[in-house]
């Protein structure tokens, strides 16, 4: 299911762009440096990165926790391990309770 | 909910490895919570390249291992985008300058929005209820920065859209 969600836009159309290994470590797909490339994002619900959306590798992890939210790889990993709901929003109650 | 544009104007970005003080003037801006319990959220960030040949800029939104002390506006501005509106007592503390240097996270970067700054723009936009929060003024939740991660570098000029909560 494609998230309705953020948006990623990158246009190269008037220059070389970058390299497939820049595009690759910095999350995108090979290819995303040239031309335009258009994204849908979703924000990991538990650590808030912002993650370009693979329709073609629809696997992330959703934290019931969380109102079935995404989680990135890593968050996803962690929360397959301990089925822990480390919500954002939770650690920002937490922080803001110490704070008042 | 006041909202605003945080900009930066022809800034020469270099690049600057994670938990290194981040130059004054060689990164696009940090945003800081003006105090304990701020929030902050982000929902917009756009880069705009203007070098004079190909740069290839790899752009970090990455939350700040240490924060910037003494922050001082620099080759930034901030703006209330609604012109009616009423500005909280306390504002988010902005700037790309400071006494106690900022340090981009290794592990909490948010946003890659790589592209090349001979004449290229990257965008992002969260859906509505996937901002980027920022809490408090202390490590590692209470700022974030716009910097170039190792081996980017580029004249990029942008803006950071964010509400205060």
């Amino acid at each position: 299911m494609r998230p309705q969600g953020g948006e990623l836009y990158i246009d190269n159309r008037n220059n070389p762009g970058f390299d497939d290994a820049t595009a690759v470590a910095a999350g995108l797909p090979v290819g995303a440096g040239r031309g335009v490339f258009e994204s849908a994002t979703f924000t990991c619900k538990h650590c808030q990165a912002v993650v370009v959306y693979n329709p073609r590798n629809d696997q992330h992890q959703r934290c019931r926790g969380c109102g079935n939210g995404l989680l990135c790889n890593g968050c996803g990993a962690v929360f397959a391990q301990t089925r822990e709901c480390k919500s954002f929003e939770r650690q920002i109650a937490e922080i803001l309770a110490k704070a008042s | 909910m006041a909202r605003y544009s945080l900009t930066f104007t022809s800034v020469t970005m270099t690049a600057t490895a994670d938990t290194t003080n981040l130059v004054d003037s060689t990164y696009a801006a940090l945003l800081q919570g003006g105090n304990g319990t701020m929030r902050l959220n982000v929902g917009e960030v756009y880069l705009g390249g203007e070098s004079a040949a190909s740069a290839i800029c790899i752009a970090v939104f990455a939350r700040d291992s240490t924060v910037g002390a003494t922050v001082t506006a620099g080759g930034t501005r901030n703006a209330v985008t609604d012109a009616s509106n009423q500005a909280p007592s306390t504002t988010a503390v902005t700037g790309n300058a400071a006494t106690t240097k900022p340090q981009r996270s290794s592990t909490l970067h948010l946003l890659h929005p790589s592209f090349n700054a001979f004449g290229g723009i990257a965008r992002w936009q969260a859906r509505p209820g996937e901002d980027i929060s920022i809490v408090g003024n202390t490590a590692s939740l209470g700022e974030a920065s716009l910097s170039l991660y190792t081996g980017g570098t580029g004249i990029v000029s942008g803006h950071i859209l964010y509400e205060v909560a």
